[in-house]
């Protein structure tokens, strides 16, 4: 029992930072329906570029605030470089360009860092606190209370603020959206930017955790996409709610079934990727959307 | 003056129509013209990474039928080149059998693999089925491992590559070239004719609109996982040779990236196109090998580079690129020589498409 608390406890660490990266694949989903392949190489481009000015002497609270500006131009600069262009061809384009950003981002650092493993400044204090048997380190509990924070602050921004409106408008209907006064273009751009700073986010929790390595996300985007798809694509909550479930059953699930072990790990979110888009397509808490034909 | 207007403007047409009605057979038996001089010509080694390209190239044709055709984003393609592979080693290494003998359960053990992949495709979109494929792809080492006492983990198998018959006094390495050859010779016939008969049509209607197809009575279902079984067991049979060339098998052979690198050789080749296979399978062979000696992350960013810049430029690949311009490219000429190119027009088009 204590056993299976704490690997529940780990498991939602770990599922946060799923959820952080899903969340950016969600964003850019709602905002121009294209899945990003790229998104975790990205993610680990901006935090090596984090740890780079830590190494140049940089205090880490601002390397970490120029490179979350830097994630976010460089996010812009993606949509409008190389996804633009293709935003209106066939899933299959989109899906290889994405998958062209994935391989050269990561060749990108391989190149600028080498494939070296390393240490990035720890976030949060190293201790922790035993509470009925069930270890909860300092380093867990920031991550979720990161993960809370920037969902709630996403929530709010979509929610209340009259960007988010635009945000959302734009992402609904492009044509109609122009017509009523809201940049689409600008708005897209935007979209991509946020999540490139989401992705760098979930980047710079990953990287203390493990070591810092151009290949660190690969794995992450695995568990990040069927987070996604669990919570459905059209849904911020759900890719949150995705998330944590899939850092619970991964872990669980390593640890109580023995054909699966650590080596088949990846099997659990691949399974749960195939039940989900069986049984409900849409995502537990995605929208089914009708096609008139 | 107006005659000889007339005469330039028909004689490209009629050219064309001449290369359409032989678009099979002309460049079919140019390129085994060039597949039976290339080892007189190569060096030992080369001809090994041709014959290497040329077991890739069944992959990516695979893949291409697949994309090209049914509209289908299968990223694990990988996955079932590994399962070719490693269906021959096991059987050669621990069976026992004859190593051409396994090249046929080698192509059929990945057709069912396909199956099981092309099951869920029938309800997934492209999207989706590229996020699971995409799983399938990064999970293959990780089965290659846990399954260690049939695949020997990460120690991989070694077997002995098959000898040339008696009757036939050639050299080991010319033996493996020429099966290579013959069976991408069978699978390039074997795919032109269905994409040009009813089952590639009726891949085409599908993709393009499902329900349209279905409601004309295309079977869906049997569309598409012969589809997904075909062009599995083109990655099959290409994995068995891959197996057989190296006389080795290793999960480090298939990792993630040899599915990501067989979908560049299919767009950067041209999807939708025989001949793109094979060029873009040299592309994938050759380019890593080139530049790795100046840095081992050169070849990522050229292949993530050459991905998005496809897609940008030239989404039918080298191929479609190689047609578009040919026609710009035969008027310059023509400019340039007023008189008797017509005749060498199909020639030098001929020799564009067809250049692996």
């Amino acid at each position: 029992m204590q056993l299976l608390v704490q690997q529940i406890v780990d498991g939602l660490a770990a599922g946060a930072i799923y959820a952080a990266l899903a969340l950016a694949l969600v964003l850019i989903f709602g905002a121009t329906r294209i899945v990003n392949f790229g998104q975790s190489e990205m993610a680990t481009f901006c935090a090596f570029l984090a740890w780079q000015l830590c190494e140049w002497g940089m205090p880490v609270a601002l390397a970490l605030s120029v490179s979350a500006v830097l994630a976010f131009v460089l996010g812009a600069a993606v949509f409008q470089l190389v996804v633009r262009p293709v935003s209106r061809a066939s899933a299959e384009t989109v899906v290889v360009v994405t998958l062209g950003l994935f391989l050269a981002f990561q060749a990108l650092c391989l190149w600028l860092w080498g494939s070296d493993q390393r240490t990035f400044p720890a976030l949060f204090p190293a201790g922790g606190w035993t509470v009925a048997g069930v270890r909860l380190t300092a380093n867990n509990l920031g991550v979720m209370g990161v993960l809370c924070a920037l969902a709630l602050s996403l929530a709010a921004l979509f929610r209340f603020s009259r960007l988010g409106l635009g945000l959302r408008a734009a992402a609904a209907d492009a044509d109609k959206s122009t017509i009523v006064g809201i940049r689409v273009e600008a708005m897209l751009m935007l979209g991509w930017g946020l999540a490139s700073v989401v992705g760098f986010i979930a980047a710079v929790l990953v990287a203390p955790r493990l070591f810092l390595s151009p290949i660190m996300m690969a794995p992450v985007l695995v568990y990040a996409l069927a987070a996604a798809t669990l919570g459905g694509w059209t849904s911020a909550i759900g890719a949150v709610v995705g998330g944590l479930v899939i850092g619970v059953a991964e872990s669980v699930g390593a640890t109580f079934l023995p054909f699966i072990g650590s080596e088949l790990r990846l099997l659990i979110p691949l399974a749960l990727t195939l039940a989900v888009l069986l049984l409900r397509p849409q995502g537990l808490f995605g929208q089914q959307t009708a096609v008139r034909v | 003056m107006p005659s000889t207007a007339a005469a330039r403007f028909d004689r490209p047409q009629s050219a064309r129509i001449a290369i359409t009605r032989h678009a099979g057979s002309v460049p079919l038996a140019l390129a085994l013209l060039v597949a039976v001089l290339l080892p007189l010509m190569l060096p030992n080694f080369l001809l090994m990474q041709v014959s290497t390209a040329l077991a890739v190239a069944l992959a990516i044709l695979g893949l291409n039928l697949l994309l090209g055709f049914a509209g289908q984003v299968c990223l694990a393609q990988g996955a079932l080149f590994a399962c070719g592979a490693y269906t021959t080693a096991i059987l050669v290494a621990q069976g026992g059998w004859p190593a051409l003998a396994t090249l046929p359960a080698a192509a059929a053990v990945a057709a069912l693999a396909g199956i099981v992949i092309g099951l869920p495709a029938l309800r997934l979109g492209g999207l989706q089925l590229a996020i699971v494929t995409f799983g399938v792809a990064v999970l293959t080492p990780q089965v290659i491992l846990k399954f260690d006492r049939l695949t020997r983990g990460v120690t991989g198998i070694t077997f002995d590559p098959p000898a040339p018959p008696a009757w036939l006094p050639v050299r080991p390495d010319l033996w493996l070239y020429a099966l290579c050859v013959a069976a991408a010779a069978a699978c390039a016939v074997l795919a032109l004719r269905m994409t040009r008969d009813d089952s590639g049509r009726a891949l085409r209607a599908l993709r393009d609109n499902p329900l349209v197809a279905t409601s004309l009575g295309v079977d869906l279902v049997r569309a598409r996982l012969a589809a997904f079984a075909i062009s599995s067991a083109f990655a099959g049979l290409g994995g068995g040779l891959f197996a057989i060339l190296n006389g080795y098998v290793s999960p480090q052979s298939f990792l993630a990236g040899r599915s990501i690198e067989i979908l560049i050789g299919a767009i950067v080749g041209g999807i939708g196109s025989v001949s793109g296979a094979f060029l873009g399978a040299l592309f994938v062979v050759f380019v890593p090998e080139w530049t790795a000696e100046l840095s081992p992350a050169l070849g990522g960013l050229i292949y993530g580079a050459c991905l998005i810049a496809m897609m940008l430029l030239a989404r039918d690949g080298l191929v479609g690129l190689a047609r578009r311009i040919a026609p710009t490219v035969f008027s310059l000429a023509r400019k340039v020589l007023s008189t008797g190119t017509a005749a060498a027009a199909p020639g030098s088009h001929d020799n564009q498409e067809t250049s692996p």
